[in-house]
């Protein structure tokens, strides 16, 4: 094209003009040439292939189908200052179409200098337009995806400095841009080892480990972790996105589903030693009939309540474990819980010829507590104190003991038997899940609920005993529930991050 | 059978059980003595050799396992039938598939008890 433009200097003048005429027509943009009223005096073919002949009409007239002139016009603005012009425009086609255009208006001047027309040059950037609103929208999705999905997100350099994190992210971690890695997800001070995030710096490739993290309240949280490279244009690793899915609920699914399956098994277990014990009880009633031996019905039907009671305390322990309760707090008075409990134990005392006696302080007081979980607690502490009497034959006079004592802050309860008593291994698992000593009898689950129910009111329960002598079990219970069980602020406060500044409130509410 | 009665050892932690089984053979001419743990059976092994023992499997102290694996080790007491009494199918299976060198029980029975079927065994068993 250059090369040509230097033959055009030794063309005549009429042939250069033809020669320019020839560009205009083939320029891949609306031109037109304009004078002071914004007549449109030429065009090239482009605009006459799309807005039609245009001889004599206003500029106004055929892009924007108006009656007078823009008020934003840079072709009058060419005219009035002799400089160009740039301006964005829609403009509309003969066949409604509406077009996006970059308007661009020159002067043209005549030999004496002064200014007899405008080219206008309109670009038609509609597609450009568009891509750039796409993309703007693209962005915006992106941004609102990397904030809302439902994991950790956050974007770290070589030195695993946080360049980037999700809202997820800052809300249980804490506004940590700039930070270490590893200080806002484990508060520690030197990197993990070994470290993902370094590792894929290293080698580029997509990785996933599992991992547990503390969150800025302290909670912990099963993590599984995704690190993947983010390059640059050179296809360099310039920063790893980590991406961190909680699965605590999933690892905690999974330990409810052992559970369940060793309670399955562990009360499959325990109901068929019950059913043999009720057998034995039939076998006694009937026999003893045919015998006419009313000492040996006597026994049997004994036998029979016996394990019909077993098996009552055995379901009622299986619901309790089903479900997770939320105590219902409250105000009990101490010495009626102890009396209640008396005499929901008395008959099965009697049953095993075990002297039920109390030593309770009538003026205990009061405290604050969920009365359905405190009864069965202490009724469980109370059986299992009549079956180490029972499974005791070294003693012939058997007794337990219920004492109830008020103390400023607490309530203390004590159980005491002089039964079979705990060896060490025994007293050390005694509130594990599924551990029972009493062979066939036990669910392993009575004593592990006690000490749930106990530690949900804040209390607790401390056990002393030694194997042939006996055991004692005291539970203190607080007078008040402790704070975390305070009626919960349904929009919660504002908290502190670690920079000092307050993160947003989650719930929005504010 | 009256003069010299045949003497069963009952194995089981729980005193339901013991009554229970107890009570089955005296009713049908049985010498009967008890233990209530591992420990104990072989104590009474030891003090008197008994013509069969009814085991419980799953106990505290010294479990059944032991007390089956003692008795069926010794050339003098290995003659005695045993009768394995749990509530745990699983737990037997798995006793006895990894005891290939100790000989299989003489009889099994399954927790809750058929009585009738227990007699008829032990009678069976010490013909």
């Amino acid at each position: 094209m250059r090369s040509e433009a230097l033959r055009l200097d030794n063309l005549p003048d009429f042939a250069m003009e033809n020669a320019y005429y020839r560009y205009f027509d083939a320029m891949p943009c609306y031109l037109t040439v304009q004078d002071r009223d914004f007549r449109i005096i030429d065009a090239n073919q482009r605009f006459r292939e799309d807005f039609g002949e245009t001889e004599n009409r206003f500029c106004y007239q055929v892009y924007k189908r108006r009656s007078e002139k823009c008020e934003v016009c840079p072709v009058e603005r060419a005219f009035w200052d002799g400089h160009s012009h740039r301006n964005e425009e829609r403009v509309t086609c003969p066949d409604g179409k509406e077009v996006s255009v970059l308007v661009e208006a020159t002067p043209i001047r005549d030999q004496s200098g002064e200014i007899v027309a405008v080219i206008e040059m309109s670009t038609d950037v509609t597609q450009l337009k568009s891509l750039h609103k796409q993309l703007r929208r693209s962005q915006r999705r992106y941004r609102l995806l990397f904030d809302e999905v439902p994991c950790y997100i956050s974007i770290q350099d070589p030195d695993l400095c946080i360049v980037e994190a999700n809202r997820a992210f800052q809300e249980d971690f804490g506004s940590c841009l700039g930070r270490k890695c590893y200080e806002a997800y484990k508060h520690r001070t030197e990197p993990c080892a070994p470290c993902l995030v370094q590792e894929t710096f290293e080698d580029g490739e997509f990785r996933t480990r599992e991992e547990v993290v503390t969150s800025l309240s302290g909670e912990t949280i099963h993590v599984l972790v995704t690190a993947a490279p983010i390059r640059n244009g050179q296809g360099q690793i310039i920063r790893v996105m980590e991406m961190s899915a909680n699965i605590t609920q999933v690892r905690e699914l999974e330990s409810r589903l052992t559970s369940l399956g060793l309670l399955i098994g562990s009360v499959s277990h325990g109901l068929k030693g019950m059913l043999n014990g009720l057998a034995g009880g039939m076998y006694l009633v009937d026999t003893g009939f045919k015998k006419d031996d009313p000492q040996r019905v006597r026994k049997g039907w004994d036998t029979v309540q016996r394990n019909v009671g077993r098996i009552q305390s055995m379901v009622s322990d299986i619901l309790y474990y089903a479900k997770d309760r939320i105590p219902n707090w409250e105000p009990l008075s101490a010495i009626e819980v102890a009396e209640e409990v008396c005499n929901l134990t008395e008959s099965r005392a009697n049953n095993h010829h075990v002297q039920l006696t109390t030593a309770l302080d009538p003026s205990a007081g009061q405290f604050e507590a969920d009365a359905q979980a405190v009864r069965s607690m202490l009724v469980n502490l109370i059986e299992n104190s009549l079956d180490a009497c029972r499974l005791d034959d070294k003693k012939s006079d058997h007794r337990v003991t219920l004492r109830l004592q008020g103390l400023p802050d607490h309530v203390k309860f004590e159980i005491e038997d002089n039964g079979i008593g705990m060896d060490q291994e025994t007293r050390e698992k005694a509130f594990s899940l599924f551990f029972s000593s009493k062979g066939t009898e036990g669910t392993g689950l009575g004593l592990f609920i006690s000490d749930r129910i106990a530690r949900s009111h804040g209390g607790s329960i401390d056990l002393q005993s030694e194997a042939g002598v006996g055991t004692r079990f005291i539970v203190q219970l607080p007078r008040k529930r402790p704070l975390q069980q305070e009626p919960r602020d349904p929009h919660p406060s504002e908290r502190e991050t670690p920079d000092g500044r307050q993160s947003e409130d989650r719930s929005g509410s504010r | 059978m009256a003069d010299n009665p045949k003497t069963v050892l009952v194995v089981d932690d729980d005193p339901d059980a013991r009554d229970f089984l107890t009570t089955v053979l005296t009713d049908n001419g049985f010498g009967v003595t008890t233990a209530k743990d591992g420990n104990e059976a072989i104590a009474r092994i030891e003090q008197a050799k008994p013509d069969l023992v009814a085991l419980d499997i799953t106990m505290p102290e010294k479990s059944g396992v032991a007390v089956y694996r003692k008795l069926k080790e010794d050339d003098q007491l290995k003659t005695i039938p045993v009768i394995i009494i749990t509530g745990v199918s699983d737990d037997f299976k798995r006793f006895i598939s990894t005891r290939r060198q100790v000989p299989p029980p003489e009889g099994y029975i399954s927790k809750p008890v058929d009585h009738e079927q227990f007699l008829s065994m032990v009678t069976d068993l010490l013909a």
